[in-house]
C-alpha cells in the first residue's frame, strides 16, 4: 500500500517536472504579457507611473476612430487579395508536386526558403526591384513606355503587398495541401475512372471534398496571418499611401511607441485577436466537413 | 612604464566602482556625432574617476523617440540625453519625466546660458515657464542644387520662385528618368518638417502653421494654398516624384535640386565629392509674388539636451553637461566634424568660430541662414498631426486624389480634430 502511494507520488513529480517547465515557460511569456494586456486595455497609462482604470472608454474611442476603421477595411482588402491568390496558387503547387515524379523534395525545398527567409531582408529586396526606378518597371518601360507604380498607388500598394506574401507562403500552404492529397487513397479515382468520370469530376467531386481538412488548415493560417501582418508594409511602404496599406500591428505599434498610448495599444490587440477569432470560427463553419478516407 | 598605465587604469575603475557615480549618457545614432562624443567622455572620465559617464548612441530603432520609450518603459532608459526634438520633450514633460533645468540649477542654468549667449533661444524652447531642454544644434533647411548642371541649362543663378522652377522643369524633366528637384520627402511624419512645413515658412515670412494658443492649425491660408499649389502643380506635371530609387538623385542627375540640411554636407563631401564640389546652396523657394530681396524663413531642425528625472546624480550630470557646453572649443570641435551649426548666439561675432565662416562657405551658408531658421510648432502630439498632415495633405497632392484646396480643408479638419 505504502510502495503504491510512493510509486503515485513519485509519477506525479515526475509529471510536474516535465510539465512544469512548459507551464513556467508559459506563465512568464504567455500568461503576464496577457494579464497585463488585459489591465491595460481597460486603463489609460503613458509608460510611466501605474495605470488608471477607465472602464470602456479605450473600446468606445476604438469605434469612433477612423484610423481603425480604415485599418479595418485595409483588412478586409488585403484577405480578398491575398485568400483567393494564395490557395490558388498553393493548390497548383501541390497538384503540381504530384506530377512530379524525379526532384520533389528539390521542388519542395526551393519554395520553402521563401518561407524561411527573412521578413526584412527580402522586404528590402523587393521594394528594390519594383521601385519606380528598379528593374522591373526598367523592363516596362523598355516595351511599354510607362511604369507601374507598385508601392506608391493608394491601391495597388495593398495588392502588390499580397503578391509578396503569397509568394512567401505557397511552398508552405501548397506542402500543406500536397500531404492532403497524398491521404487520398487512389482507388477512389481508379473507381471513378471506371464509372467514366473525367479529370474535371474527378477534381470536383473527389479531390476537393476529400483534401477538405488540409485546405481548412491552410484557410485559418492565412486569415490568422492577414491579421498578424507587419514586416512587409512596415519596411516598403510605412503604411501608406493615404493609409491604405497600414495594418493592426503597424497601428499597435505605432500606436504604443510613437503616440505613447500602449493601452489603447492594448485594446487594438485585444480587438484584432477576436476579429481574428471570429472570422476563424466562421470560417470553420461554413468550409469544414467531416472527411473519412478509410 | 606598462605597470604603472595598467595600475593608474585599475586604480581608476576600481575608484569609479566604489564610488559608484555612473551617469548614463546616450546621444544621437550618427558617426559623425559619434566622432565628436567619444574623445570627449574618453577625457572626462580619465579626469574624473568618481564621476564616470557611461556613453553609448540611441539604440538602432526607427525613431530615437521610440528606442528611448522602449528604454524608459523596461527601466533601462538614460540619464541624460541630446538628439530630443521639441515635440517629443513636450511629451516627455507632459509626462513630468523631464528635469527642469533652471529650477534645479537656478543660477548656474543661467550662467550657462550666458556663456554661450542663448538667451534668445531658449526662449523658443520654453515650456510653459518651464526650461526642459538645454539647445544644442539648429539646422536651418536649405536648397541644395546642382550648379553645373544648372549652368549648363542657362540659369546663372539658383531659380528662386515656383516659376523658375517651372522654367527650369519644363527644360530639364524627363520622366522617369530625370525630374526637376525633390519635393516632397516620403511618408514618415518627420518628413514633413523638411518639406511642408519649410516650404510653409519660406511663403509665408515664418508665420506659424500652428496657432497654439488657440490649439487649431491655421495653414489653410493663402500662403499654404500657394505651397500646395506648387506641390500639386509639380507632381502633376510630373516633375517630381515619389519614388527616387536607392541612388542619391543629385549624384546620378535624376533631380538637380532638394531641401537638406547641414547634416548631410559631411556625408556628401565623402560620398559624392564631384556632387560636393558643384553644389548651389540657396534659400527655399517661393511664390511669385514674393518680394525679392526679402530675408526667405526656414524651417529650424533642432536638437536639444534633457535631463530625466529618474537620474540619481543629476548635479554631477549637469557638472558634466557645462563641462562640455561652457568651453567654446568644443563648438568649434563640432562645426569641424558635424557642419551643424551649434546652438549659440555669438556664431558670426566670435572669434574662435570666424575660421569655419570663412574657410567653408557651405557652413557659412547654413550659419548665415541660421537667425532666419523657425523651430516647430511645440506641441505635445507632433506626430500624430504630422502624419495627419502626410495622409490628408502631401499625399493626395502626390498622387493627385485631391485639389490643393480639398487637401488644405481636410488636412486642417482632420488636424483640428486631433488638436481639440
Amino acid at each position: 500500500m505504502i510502495t503504491r502511494r510512493r510509486l503515485k507520488l513519485r509519477e506525479t513529480l515526475l509529471g510536474w517536472q516535465f510539465s512544469g517547465i512548459y507551464l513556467l515557460y508559459a506563465a512568464i511569456f504567455w500568461g503576464y504579457p496577457f494579464v497585463w494586456m488585459l489591465i491595460l486595455a481597460f486603463s489609460k497609462w503613458n509608460y510611466f507611473g501605474s495605470p488608471r482604470f477607465i472602464g470602456f472608454r479605450n473600446f468606445t474611442h476604438m469605434m469612433q476612430d477612423s484610423i481603425f476603421w480604415r485599418v479595418f477595411l485595409n483588412t478586409m482588402n488585403f484577405m480578398a487579395y491575398f485568400i483567393p491568390m494564395v490557395i490558388t496558387a498553393a493548390f497548383l503547387f501541390a497538384l503540381a508536386l504530384m506530377k512530379v515524379r524525379i526532384f520533389r523534395t528539390f521542388f519542395t525545398l526551393s519554395f520553402l526558403v521563401a518561407y524561411v527567409s527573412s521578413g526584412v531582408g527580402y522586404s528590402i529586396l523587393f521594394s528594390n526591384l519594383f521601385s519606380e526606378t528598379g528593374p522591373v518597371n526598367n523592363l516596362i518601360y523598355k516595351f511599354t513606355g510607362k511604369t507601374i507604380p507598385w508601392f506608391s498607388d493608394p491601391q495597388l500598394a495593398l495588392f502588390s503587398i499580397a503578391l509578396m506574401v503569397t509568394w512567401k507562403f505557397v511552398g508552405y500552404y501548397g506542402l500543406i495541401l500536397f500531404a492532403g492529397l497524398q491521404a487520398i487513397p487512389k482507388s477512389l479515382y481508379e473507381a471513378a475512372e471506371l464509372d467514366g468520370a473525367n479529370n474535371w469530376v474527378k477534381f470536383w467531386k473527389i479531390t476537393l471534398p476529400l483534401v477538405n481538412p488540409a485546405l481548412t488548415t491552410v484557410l485559418v493560417f492565412a486569415i490568422n496571418l492577414t491579421f498578424g501582418i507587419f514586416t512587409e508594409p512596415y519596411m516598403i511602404t510605412g503604411g501608406g499611401p493615404m493609409r491604405r496599406t497600414l495594418t493592426f500591428m503597424m497601428y499597435m505599434y505605432t500606436t504604443a511607441f510613437q503616440r505613447m498610448k500602449p493601452s489603447y495599444a492594448s485594446t487594438l490587440a485585444i480587438a484584432t485577436g477576436l476579429m481574428s477569432y471570429g472570422l476563424v470560427v466562421l470560417v470553420r463553419k461554413l468550409i469544414e466537413r467531416e472527411v473519412s478516407l478509410t | 612604464m606598462k605597470r604603472l598605465v595598467a595600475f593608474a587604469v585599475m586604480w581608476v575603475l576600481i575608484v569609479g566602482l566604489v564610488m559608484g557615480v555612473t551617469i548614463k549618457f546616450w546621444t544621437a545614432p550618427n558617426p559623425l556625432q559619434e566622432e565628436f562624443w567619444k574623445p570627449l567622455v574618453e577625457e572626462w572620465n580619465a579626469k574624473h574617476p568618481d564621476i564616470q559617464i557611461e556613453w553609448r548612441t540611441i539604440p538602432a530603432a526607427r525613431s530615437s523617440e521610440e528606442a528611448i520609450l522602449t528604454a524608459i518603459a523596461a527601466g533601462e532608459g538614460p540619464d541624460i540625453c541630446t538628439n530630443i526634438f521639441s515635440g517629443f520633450a513636450a511629451q516627455l514633460a507632459e509626462q513630468d519625466q523631464l528635469v527642469d533645468f533652471a529650477k534645479e540649477f537656478g543660477v548656474d542654468f543661467w550662467i550657462l546660458v550666458g556663456a554661450r549667449r542663448m538667451e534668445n533661444i531658449v526662449e523658443g524652447w520654453k515650456l510653459g515657464d518651464h526650461y526642459y531642454v538645454i539647445p544644442i544644434y539648429a539646422n536651418p533647411m536649405v536648397l541644395r542644387r546642382r550648379q553645373d548642371k544648372l549652368q549648363e541649362l542657362g540659369f546663372n543663378r539658383p531659380p528662386r520662385t515656383y516659376g523658375e522652377i517651372y522654367e527650369l522643369a519644363k527644360k530639364y524633366a524627363n520622366p522617369p528618368e530625370r525630374f526637376a528637384m525633390i519635393v516632397l520627402k516620403g511618408r514618415n511624419w518627420w518628413d514633413r518638417w523638411f518639406d511642408f512645413i519649410s516650404f510653409y515658412y519660406a511663403a509665408s515670412g515664418g508665420k506659424p502653421y500652428i496657432d497654439t494658443a488657440a490649439g487649431k492649425a491655421v495653414f489653410n491660408n493663402e500662403y499654404g494654398k500657394k505651397v500646395a499649389e506648387f506641390i500639386y502643380t509639380m507632381f502633376k506635371n510630373k516633375w517630381t516624384t515619389s519614388d527616387w530609387g536607392k541612388v542619391f538623385p543629385l549624384a546620378n542627375g535624376k533631380a538637380l535640386g532638394s531641401l537638406m540640411g547641414p547634416w548631410s554636407l559631411n556625408w556628401a563631401k565623402e560620398n559624392y565629392p564631384e556632387v560636393y564640389n558643384n553644389l548651389w546652396i540657396s534659400p527655399l523657394p517661393v511664390p511669385d509674388d514674393y518680394p525679392e530681396g526679402k530675408p526667405v524663413k526656414t524651417f529650424a531642425d533642432t536638437k536639444g539636451l534633457v535631463m530625466f528625472k529618474s537620474c540619481k546624480y543629476k548635479e554631477e550630470a549637469f557638472e558634466f553637461i557645462k563641462w562640455v557646453f561652457m568651453n567654446p572649443v568644443n563648438d568649434a570641435r563640432w562645426i569641424e566634424i558635424t557642419k551643424m551649426p551649434p546652438a549659440r548666439g555669438d556664431l558670426a561675432t566670435n572669434p574662435l568660430f570666424a575660421k569655419y565662416m570663412e574657410e567653408d562657405p557651405y557652413f557659412a551658408a547654413y550659419a548665415r541662414e541660421v537667425g532666419n531658421a523657425v523651430p516647430p510648432a511645440l506641441i505635445t502630439n507632433t506626430i500624430d498631426v504630422q502624419e495627419a498632415m502626410t495622409t490628408f495633405l502631401t499625399e493626395p497632392l502626390m498622387y493627385l486624389k485631391a485639389t490643393p484646396d480639398e487637401a488644405l480643408e481636410k488636412a486642417v479638419k482632420e488636424i483640428n480634430k486631433l488638436l481639440w
